[in-house]
């Protein structure tokens, strides 16, 4: 690990803190705006959505959205920057897509799951990667499901567990690889400690492997290129990056980890400006911002002449505390460098300036 | 019996009294010397001088030096007289007692006192160090914040900055999404006087109008860039310009470029399954680091368990609870040897020995069995196995081994194999318990037979 100069090192400066009367699971920015959404699930059962605007030293509620079923999780990721729809996933395994400006009746709807979407993401939308806007969802019924918004009820991909075997609760879903029309990947971490990455061109399954820890968070450094890195974060304090670019028959992908905290590590997120940069977000309700430095040789011969990758190393550019509960969500604004919004289990959301990333 | 010191010398001034007491090669410590408001003692055993001063002293400022074996007292009066003595000629003893014990009192009650001032200032200054360290942690932490304050202020106004740049934006799309499209127009050209102050050719205006009936995403953002720009002169023109021929180029072919990327959208895929293994896991709960060595533990434990039990498992699947204890399968074979099935009871027998190996009886019984059936190697072999387990040969289990014995032995004579039946085992049998008759009366017969055999050979 490198060290960064005292003056230099960016500054987790917390700008606004609002506390909400319900559970926040998921925070998101709009895209293109200064306004973020937050869902969640209210004290009687219900689900929330809450939109605010940046205004000043505070944040405004514009609009408040209750659904009858609480909600897990939602992506801007697979709509297109003029309708900005939200795909969210709810806690009894429903889809839907919402026009926010007229949010009574969902875009699109199917009961996808029977039990609780733990995960969403969404890819082809946004004016970012190529190819069909889909959308995946991962859940404690251990299925993985792709979606298309154009296709009603029946997913386009269905990972589940060979028929009478023991399935695990799948808790995270990620695209990634969708560099040109047909390319696309989906990674997924359950509950024990499997990550099985599958490749949707090809209708398989590509690398798999055990991590030793529930996966609570995996996401590619960028979903629209040929997959670069890949952060899987697990329960007791330690996550891995994983280097994709090139992969061994028998060893699969290299990776470097590191145990930061005690605590679980809820998420990762890395920044849209900078794909070397991450922050994760732990149990106890800190903050850790990453940098990845790549290796002099990305990939080297073995034994037998295959090539295998080389894993880089890690260094820890700040890390700072800022609640006592587990900070579930973290999302960085697309728009402005360094903006991030983080909620946490005690009910508050948090608005987050990150300082001096450019000069990184 | 101390010795008292008397060659004292003094002299006194109005307000003190100074006293020289040589010491006749004594060694005096500071520890030697008391001294009372009214009371003077000083003690190197053997040696002792005690003096009831005339008038009272003040002892706190009194000093003594001592040196060149000598002590050399300073005695402040506290009342400025001149003494007739220095000590007290014509006090009776009890006053003298009297006023050595108030005096050792009095010192008594000054020590603690001066210990308790002592402990008193000492809290003090502590205090004083703390309040001070905390004073300057708090201008630390102070100076800390301010920095963390600039920080945020800076940060928050750029954010402010960016924000309004965003809003302009979105208020931008939300007009043209209400208002008619001659209606835009105004807006648009109020916008564009205020932020750019220039004076705009009509055409253009209208121009822009024309292309912006046409959906595209494109062209919003473009216009949004341009009208966040700074007012600068000179860029802003620049903006306007390479805006307008952007406008203009794209403008025809926006409309199908945004028809074209529709289509390009590939189908939706068509719908397959991918079916996964998750990774074999013995234990339900899912896997996590910190329990692997607990884990292993247990399994290694119970292996062990499994091996203890010393049998096939497979085939004790079907067996009863019952049928799975040794003592219980003793009885039912015992039972069945005196039913007269003695086949069942060999099997009974059988079973109980493969879950305990370790019971002699059940090899007992299963040779009386094997006796019965004629199967009379394995009778021998039974017995010679009870025998082994049987060892040491104790009171208790001589029972036992007279009927291994003699089970042996009837084995043995069965297969006509007399010595080895006569010698080892009868023989042994007599030996545990000699008071058997029968076993006395067979092992005559035996014996006859031998002798018998022998004659005859």
């Amino acid at each position: 690990m490198s060290a960064v100069l005292g003056a230099e090192r960016p500054q987790v400066v917390s700008h606004v803190q609002q506390a909400l009367s319900y559970t926040v699971f998921d925070c998101k920015w709009v895209p293109r705006s200064a306004r973020l959404l937050c869902l969640g699930s209210a004290a009687r059962g219900t689900g929330v959505l809450q939109l605010y605007e940046l205004n000043g030293a505070r944040l405004q509620l514009l609009r408040e959205i209750e659904k009858p079923k609480p909600i897990k999780c939602g992506t801007f990721g697979a709509t297109s920057l003029q309708q900005r729809y939200l795909a969210t996933g709810d806690f009894d395994g429903n889809l839907n897509i919402w026009n926010l400006e007229a949010p009574e009746i969902p875009v699109y709807s199917v009961k996808g799951h029977k039990e609780i979407i733990n995960s969403i993401d969404g890819v082809g939308g946004l004016g970012i990667g190529e190819g069909a806007p889909e959308i995946v969802t991962g859940s404690r019924d251990g299925t993985v499901k792709v979606w298309d918004p154009r296709q009603n009820d029946i997913p386009v991909a269905n990972m589940e567990s060979v028929q009478g075997e023991s399935k695990r609760d799948c808790w995270t879903v990620a695209f990634g690889n969708a560099y040109n029309l047909e390319e696309r990947v989906v990674c997924a971490g359950y509950d024990n400690g499997d990550i099985k990455l599958f490749d949707l061109k090809t209708m398989s399954l590509r690398w798999e492997t055990n991590i030793k820890n529930g996966v609570c968070s995996v996401e590619f450094d960028r979903k629209d290129i040929n997959m670069n890195k890949l952060v899987a974060t697990s329960l007791e304090g330690k996550f891995h990056v994983f280097d994709m670019r090139t992969q061994h028959p028998t060893k699969g992908f290299a990776y470097v980890s590191e145990k930061a905290q005690k605590s679980t590590i809820w998420q990762v997120r890395h920044l849209p400006q900078n794909r070397d940069i991450f922050m994760t977000s732990g149990g106890s309700g800190s903050l850790h911002l990453w940098k990845y430095e790549y290796p002099a040789q990305r990939s080297k011969k073995d034994s037998e002449g295959c090539e295998m990758g080389v894993a880089g190393s890690l260094s820890l550019l700040q890390n700072v505390t800022l609640s006592t509960q587990p900070i579930s969500s973290l999302d960085w604004s697309p728009d402005k460098t360094g903006l991030c919004v983080c909620g946490a289990y005690d009910q508050t959301v948090r608005v987050l300036i990150v300082t001096k990333l450019n000069k990184i | 019996m101390p010795v008292w010191l008397r060659e004292h010398s003094w002299r006194q001034s109005p307000t003190a009294v100074y006293l020289s007491l040589p010491l006749r090669g004594a060694r005096a410590t500071p520890a030697n010397i008391f001294c009372g408001e009214q009371y003077l003692k000083v003690s190197i055993p053997p040696f002792l001088f005690e003096a009831v001063l005339y008038a009272p002293i003040d002892d706190t400022n009194s000093t003594a030096k001592i040196g060149n074996g000598n002590i050399f007292f300073t005695l402040y009066k506290k009342e400025p007289a001149l003494w007739d003595s220095l000590t007290l000629a014509n006090a009776d003893k009890e006053k003298l007692q009297y006023l050595r014990e108030n005096a050792v009192l009095k010192a008594q009650e000054k020590a603690k006192e001066e210990t308790e001032a002592k402990k008193i200032t000492k809290q003090e200054h502590k205090k004083y160090a703390l309040e001070a360290t905390m004073k300057l942690e708090e201008a630390e932490r102070k100076r800390i914040e301010a920095l963390k304050e600039k920080e945020r202020q800076k940060v928050a106004e750029e954010l402010e900055l960016w924000k309004n740049q965003q809003k302009d934006g979105d208020k931008y799309k939300s007009i043209q999404k209400k208002e008619e499209l001659p209606q835009e127009i105004q807006p648009l050209k109020e916008r564009k006087n205020e932020k750019m102050n220039k004076t705009l050719i009509p055409n253009e205006g209208s121009s822009k109008t024309r292309l912006k009936s046409t959906r595209g995403c494109i062209i919003e953002l473009y216009f949004v860039i341009l009208l966040s720009s700074k007012p600068e002169k000179s860029l802003a023109s620049f903006f306007i310009s390479s805006a307008l021929t952007l406008f203009i180029g794209h403008g025809s072919c926006s409309i199908f470029a945004q028809k074209l990327k529709e289509e390009q959208l590939p189908a939706p895929r068509a719908p397959a399954t991918i079916k996964v293994n998750f990774t074999p896991r013995v234990f339900p709960t899912a896997l996590r680091e910190s329990r692997v060595a607990e884990e292993e533990e247990w399994l290694h434990k119970q292996a062990e368990a499994r091996r203890i039990i010393n049998s096939d498992l497979s085939e004790l699947e079907d067996l009863k609870e019952e049928e799975k204890n040794p003592d219980w399968l003793k009885d039912k074979g015992n039972k069945m040897f005196a039913m007269g099935d003695y086949l069942g009871a060999v099997n009974a027998y059988n079973l109980a020995v493969r879950l305990n190996n370790k019971l002699p009886l059940l090899y007992l019984n299963r040779a009386a069995c094997h006796l019965k059936l004629r199967n009379l190697h394995k009778a021998i072999e039974d017995s010679s196995k009870a025998l082994e387990l049987l060892t040491p040969p104790v009171p208790d289990n001589e029972n036992a081994r007279v009927k291994a014995h003699v089970r042996r032995g009837t084995a043995f004579c069965q297969l006509e194999l007399y010595t080895e039946g006569e010698a080892l085992d009868y023989e042994a049998a007599l030996k545990i318990d000699p008071r058997n008759k029968i076993i006395e009366k067979d092992a005559e017969k035996i014996r006859h037979l031998i002798q018998g055999t022998m004659q005859s050979s």
